[in-house]
């Protein structure tokens, strides 16, 4: 493919499992300089969604799908966005289900926040905008959606780059404690388990993102402007929902909707991940701890490589963007 | 009053215990309690909250025995060597079981009336035997004010910063948090007196001499059955049902009362007693203690001591 500008980078697999990447610059913030919005959105009707995304770069491009986490939105890409756009990529960033400008089309259908749904969702964008194959690039919730869609339908996916590794989630093993000071880092998880943590999320959004913010990324100085842009996206009709089903779906308290009963079934198993991944983990993430990539090395079958982004928190392509951008560039490559 | 500032009481050595204990039937328990002071002395119970044991109270314990009082600190149900005596007992943490917990004790040991002191789960025994046992009550002393729990109420949220350090009651409401607190007692009890008590430094022995009352084989039922119970997620002990619908209604506590804040209080934030006010229809003196964390008696015991004599000399 003529793709990307190909600046004689080369992905290399294999003999070292752990790599260095970049750093994550605090940039200093400037009250006078308008933030920059990822505008004009897009819609597509996409399965049960009508999807908004933003779109970027050459259509005939290679394509990358950028996905976002919870408690974000889609200017997670800010910076990565334009970067490989400049590259030459056709670049798709959508709003998940509960987030920003998506709707589900229809009032009936379940507000599932389940991870078969989120990377069901993903095929679905491909399939309206008539993508056969991209790179799938996410974190948190995205990276999970990530990880579904290439596990599930690597046919479809040309590469995959994630911030910690592994997102698929063990159901079965959900009600298993892990060490107790990792616990402390996940009581909205338990919070939304209870009417008062739904009650809270939805009284208090912006306040329980905010804290997510500063205790997952404890060395990202982001300003208030830059937190008020993503926080926009939780006014989503359907943000509480999906997002308390989500957290309750993973330990068991919620049932699946019944249209991706067969995802999940084939999620259970735990599937690899066969195309060629980059995994990315920062080394200030306050809620996953950054790890050298081991553990999760029998998920990834096919070239993998793992990097942990100095400087970094849990918002890797938003306080690295340059990190993330090459490794999605790094896959383009292959 | 007026004191004279005395020089503080050296505190105990971390391996110093509160022994020996005593056993009494008393109710559905057989309660370990320790005892100090002269047998005629004004009556003091002290207790304990969670995570925490009757070793908040070893400098509190010989600062009063030593003024005169009669000092009764029992483990709690689910604590230390307190032992349920039926096996069919349900154990439930619920805030009318410890509060009938220490009337039984007092009934058992022919204590009519006493001082009810405590923070934390004793707090709120405490309060519990104020508020509906009140002429079995020569005053309350309790940190953080008024806490009988407003059950009806606790699906509210609070602001996201105060529901943060609230996780453990989160994490104990489902499967995981209840296999956790059993595979995890001590790490999940250093957590929480770290995070509850920021300024406090106390040494590694000093932890695990209370962190052995964790062993009790009823620690985690009663304790899960506690967090999930003031969320009206588990259900109450139907034998204290009525003392429970007497809760409901969050009766006033009428008797003389000392309430006091740790200012340095890492998970029940400290404040100026107004808000509970109307909670105390008797004379009710409210002190902010500097620096304190949430284990006051343990971290400032002369404060605490202080506050229980004015109520005896008072």
């Amino acid at each position: 493919m003529s793709g990307p500008v190909d600046r004689g980078r080369r992905l290399l697999l294999g003999a070292a499992l752990s790599g260095v990447a970049g750093s994550a610059f605090a940039k200093a913030s400037s009250a006078a300089a308008p933030l920059r919005r990822m505008e004009p959105l897009k819609h597509v009707d996409a399965g049960v969604l009508d999807i908004a995304y933003y779109e970027a770069g050459p259509a005939d491009g290679p394509v990358a799908i950028l996905l976002h986490g919870f408690p974000y939105d889609i200017h997670s890409y800010v910076d990565v966005a334009p970067q490989l756009a400049d590259q030459g990529c056709r670049v798709i960033v959508p709003c998940l289900r509960g987030f920003g400008g998506t709707r589900f089309r229809d009032p009936a259908t379940p507000r599932s926040g389940e991870q078969a749904a989120i990377g069901a969702d993903v095929i679905a964008l491909m399939d309206a905008l008539n993508i056969r194959r991209a790179v799938l690039g996410g974190h948190n919730w995205g990276g999970r959606a990530a990880c579904v869609a290439a596990a599930l339908w690597p046919e479809r996916c040309r590469g995959m780059v994630t911030v910690n590794s592994y997102l698929i989630q063990d159901l079965a093993r959900a009600a298993v404690p892990i060490q107790p000071k990792h616990e402390t880092a996940l009581w909205y998880e338990y919070y939304f388990q209870l009417e008062r943590g739904r009650a809270g999320l939805a009284a208090h959004r912006r306040e329980i993102a905010k804290l997510l913010w500063k205790q997952w990324s404890p060395a990202w100085h982001f300003d208030d402007a830059t937190f008020d842009r993503s926080a926009a996206a939780h006014d989503n009709p359907d943000y509480v929902d999906v997002v308390i089903h989500s957290y309750r779906h993973r330990f068991g308290a919620a049932a699946g909707d019944p249209r991706y009963a067969e995802l999940q079934q084939r999620l259970a198993p735990l599937p690899p991940i066969s195309v060629p991944s980059i995994t990315l983990d920062g080394d200030k993430d306050g809620v996953l701890p950054a790890s050298d990539g081991r553990a999760s090395a029998s998920k990834f079958t096919g070239q993998r490589m793992h990097r942990v982004v100095h400087g970094a928190g849990h918002n890797v392509p938003q306080e690295a963007p340059k990190a993330f951008a090459d490794a999605v560039l790094d896959l383009m490559h292959t | 009053m007026t004191e004279k500032p005395a020089a503080p009481a050296p505190h105990a050595p971390s391996s110093q215990r509160l022994e020996p204990l005593r056993h009494v039937d008393a109710g559905v328990l057989n309660i370990a309690y320790y005892e100090a002071g002269p047998a005629d002395g004004p009556a003091v119970m002290l207790m304990h909250g969670f995570p925490y044991d009757i070793h908040s109270y070893v400098d509190v314990a010989p600062q009063l025995a030593a003024q005169g009082c009669r000092v009764i600190v029992p483990y709690l149900r689910g604590y230390g060597p307190t032992r349920f005596r039926d096996p069919a007992t349900p154990r439930s943490g619920e805030q009318a079981a410890v509060g009938a917990d220490m009337m039984a004790l007092m009934d058992a040991l022919d204590i009519k009336r006493a001082v009810f002191a405590g923070y934390d789960w004793g707090g709120r025994a405490a309060c519990v035997g104020a508020a509906l046992w009140p002429e079995r009550c020569i005053g309350l002393v309790c940190v953080n004010s008024y806490l009988i729990q407003d059950i009806a109420n606790a699906m509210a949220p609070a602001p996201a910063a105060r529901e943060v350090a609230l996780w453990y009651q989160y994490y104990f409401n489902i499967e995981r948090g209840r296999a956790g607190l059993a595979a995890n007692r001590r790490e999940i009890g250093k957590i929480l007196w770290t995070q509850w008590s920021p300024n406090w430094r106390f040494d590694d022995a000093c932890f695990a001499r209370t962190a052995l009352a964790f062993d009790n084989p009823d620690y985690v039922d009663v304790v899960i059955h506690s967090y999930r119970h003031r969320y009206g997620l588990a259900e109450s002990d139907p034998q204290y049902a009525e003392i429970q619908r007497r809760l409901a209604a969050l009766p006033p506590i009428t008797v003389p009362a000392i309430t006091l804040d740790g200012a340095g209080d890492g998970v029940a934030p400290a404040t100026d007693g107004s808000r509970s006010a109307s909670k105390f229809t008797g004379r009710r003196v409210h002190r902010v203690v500097p620096r304190v964390g949430h284990n006051l008696p343990q971290e400032a015991p002369e404060a605490f001591t202080a506050a229980v004599m004015e109520l005896i000399k008072a």
